[in-house]
């Protein structure tokens, strides 16, 4: 749909937004049916009038999250670019699409009885077809119908009061919208949430907030009914209520990162911030450094001088701590693999990194490796193979941090 | 929809609401579909429920969603405690028998039950579990319950106006979030928070208002700052600072910025942003 396309027919419109639809689908947002059915439910109800109703409407029921907003954004202005909603007398779309959606909604053995289908076939059809066959009868009816009521752009009667004073003193604020639905769509507000967009503080809360341990801890405070009832039975019916301790967050998190040598540079900051929101999330985090791998000796400061921690006396830790490493992996092959393979002298200790590494994974069940280079390319560098085998791997992105801290935390 | 469709909210006393948001409530009211609100704190999504509630004059029912809740605690209680209680002292009205005496209403059973349309305000879904998420969804997808000690089941006599916020602690399952409109509430900008300050000190000093709104979007993007400042802090912020007879709202150009503590809760960032102050003129 581009440029100043007058559109004739309820048939177009209904293609408009069919496409806008799988417009939407292919960008890989996660769009279903159903929520396609309740955006034409709202339409046939007449709450969309305008291009701005279209846009609000759209995306209040399409879209689930906003990481979607920014690309929903995007589709959206490139769908509608300059085709203001035409005046579209005599488009009756609305009395079948209630009929139908209505019914559909509410109650598919009704409108399986409608159709004259079986609500199993119905049932049969995958979202597409459903989609396809929804049209085909959409279509049907447009040709049969003839009666005559306005649809979009008859302006002014919307029932959504959306500015100006109520009567009771209540008062509209907000940014007024002279812009069109496109421009707004165009200003890109979202970005910043979007997937594919970079990380942000939020994003980086929001992922890490999800990586909680509840165990008993505390003032036994709680009724424990189970017991309760076991202890009071032994007493001869004698009420004797037991109290066990409340569930808290007890998880203990080490961060390891590489903090050394040009290649992590770029990337530096962005692990601060998740320093910045991880430290008031847990029981005990804890952070050291390394450099490009790990030998006998990791630190807790981030010049890797002055405070040591023996890697081999970690074993003393509790092993459900969750470990997250920072690094981009990439070195020389014999930095992992040589028994003095560290480039620094005094850390040459008669062991190969690659041991240390796996002595981690061995004490340790969960650790993940975040990885700043795109997973694209972990192919062309052979000590990010190497260590993949070791250690679970994913890419420092919104997704990555998603899926380290479900792995870090399935059982 | 019916009863309620020359009823649509367009903003109450004491909240801001932007079109588009008011656009988006008036939609899902009509869809009848629960209205998920996502945003970082301060941003007004538990506010906004009170809002139209008291718009709409409607009452409004709040659940506040607990880590360890359990869906039947919001639907139902079976209070067995005081029926042993009973049965063992009996010095109550209550018949013992009878356990439908002992079943006291939660907060989703109180706005299934309601004569009138309530609005029900789900409070931080994200706390709960996810099951607890999942089972939310039969109910208010069937709209009724089953009280299963007394094997009754409870109908909605009104379907409520469902509110849910959320603050991301944990993602909402597909299903769950298929059943809900979305609206995520961006931070408000300067503009628009300053019609938010208007609304609650109608006669505010335009200086004090420029220069304390400017200095808090400054002290907003200081960096490494755990908790930022919310709405919430700006007003009380604002309320010191017209309670200080000394104070003069030049003082906030001057890098003087008193009150720190009431924008900044952590020690860490009081710190940082006492930090900053001093180091550089913030206007």
């Amino acid at each position: 749909m581009h440029g100043q396309q007058i559109l004739q027919t309820a048939e177009d419109l209904f293609k408009m937004f069919i496409n806008f639809f799988y417009k939407l689908k292919n960008a890989d947002i996660p769009v279903s049916p159903t929520s396609f059915l309740a955006f034409q439910k709202a339409l046939s109800q007449g709450h969309i009038n305008t291009l701005n109703d279209l846009y609000t409407c759209s995306r209040t029921i399409l879209i689930k999250s906003e990481r979607y907003f920014d690309l929903f954004d995007q589709i959206f202005a490139h769908h509608f670019e300059g085709a203001e909603m035409p005046d579209l007398e005599g488009v009756e779309l609305e009395e079948m699409a209630r009929a139908l959606l209505d019914e559909w909604l509410k109650n598919p053995k009704l409108l399986a009885q409608a159709l004259g289908m079986d609500e199993s076939e119905i049932n049969k059809l995958t979202p597409e077809e459903l989609l396809e066959y929804f049209k085909e009868r959409l279509k049907e009816q447009t040709e049969r119908h003839d009666g005559g009521s306005k649809w979009i752009g008859t302006g002014g009667t919307s029932p959504v009061g959306h500015s100006g004073y109520h009567p009771g003193g209540m008062r509209v604020g907000g940014v007024s919208r002279n812009k069109s639905a496109v421009k707004v769509a165009m200003e890109r507000r979202y970005k910043d949430y979007s997937l594919r967009g970079p990380l942000t503080q939020a994003m980086v809360g929001e992922a890490l907030k999800r990586l909680r341990n509840m165990v008993p801890a505390g003032p036994k405070d709680q009724v424990d009914i189970d017991e309760s009832i076991y202890h009071t039975m032994k007493n001869c019916g004698e009420i004797e209520i037991i109290f066990k301790r409340s569930l808290r967050d007890r998880l203990k998190v080490l961060i390891l990162i590489d903090n050394g040598g040009w290649s992590m540079d770029p990337y530096i900051s962005v692990v601060q911030t998740i320093f910045n929101y991880a430290s008031a999330q847990f029981k005990e985090l804890k952070t050291y450094f390394f450099h490009n791998t790990i030998y006998s000796n990791i630190w807790e400061d981030p010049s890797r001088i002055h405070r040591p921690q023996r890697v081999d006396e970690m074993v003393r830790f509790d092993p459900h701590t969750r470990i997250i490493i920072v690094g981009d992996a990439s070195m020389a092959p014999y930095e992992l693999s040589a028994t003095d393979g560290s480039i620094y002298v005094h850390q040459r200790s008669g062991k190969p990194s690659i041991e240390h590494l796996k002595f981690i994974a061995r004490v340790f069940p969960h650790v993940a490796w975040l990885n700043p280079i795109p997973e694209n390319m972990w192919g062309y560098t052979h000590s990010i193979s190497v260590i993949r085998e070791i250690f679970q791997m994913y890419e420092l992105s919104i997704d990555g941090l998603e899926k380290t801290i479900a792995h870090l935390m399935s059982k | 929809m019916a009863e309620n469709s020359d009823r649509n909210f367009s903003g109450a006393t004491r909240y801001i609401l932007d079109d588009e948001l008011a656009k988006i409530v008036n939609i899902s009211m009509a869809l009848e579909m629960p209205l998920l609100l996502k945003g970082e704190p301060g941003t007004g999504k538990t506010m906004l429920a009170h809002a139209i509630a008291e718009d709409l004059n409607m009452p409004l029912i709040v659940l506040n969603v607990k880590s360890s809740m359990k869906l039947v605690e919001a639907l139902y209680q079976y209070d067995t405690l005081t029926r042993l209680n009973d049965s063992r002292f009996g010095d109550s009205t209550r018949n013992v028998s009878n356990i439908e005496e002992y079943i006291k209403m939660g907060k989703i059973g109180q706005a299934f039950s309601a004569e009138k349309r309530t609005i029900l305000l789900i409070d931080e879904i994200d706390k709960a579990e996810t099951d607890f998420q999942d089972d939310m969804l039969d109910v208010l997808d069937q709209m009724e319950f089953d009280i299963i000690e007394i094997d009754k089941t409870v109908p909605t006599k009104v379907r409520p106006v469902i509110i849910i916020t959320s603050n991301a602690k944990k993602d909402l399952s597909d299903p769950f979030l298929g059943r809900c409109n979305f609206h995520h509430i961006a931070f408000p900008d300067p503009k628009m928070m300053r019609k938010i300050v208007d609304v609650h000190f109608p006669d505010i000093d335009t200086k004090l208002m420029d220069n304390a709104v400017s200095a808090f979007y400054r002290l907003r993007e200081v960096d490494a700052i755990e908790k930022k400042p919310a709405t919430r802090e700006l007003i009380n912020w604002i309320r010191a600072l017209r309670a200080d007879p000394d104070f003069k709202p030049k003082d906030l150009t001057k890098g003087d910025v008193p009150y720190l503590g009431v924008l900044f809760k952590k020690s860490q960032d009081y710190a940082r942003a006492t930090n900053i102050t001093n180091r550089r003129r913030l206007i």
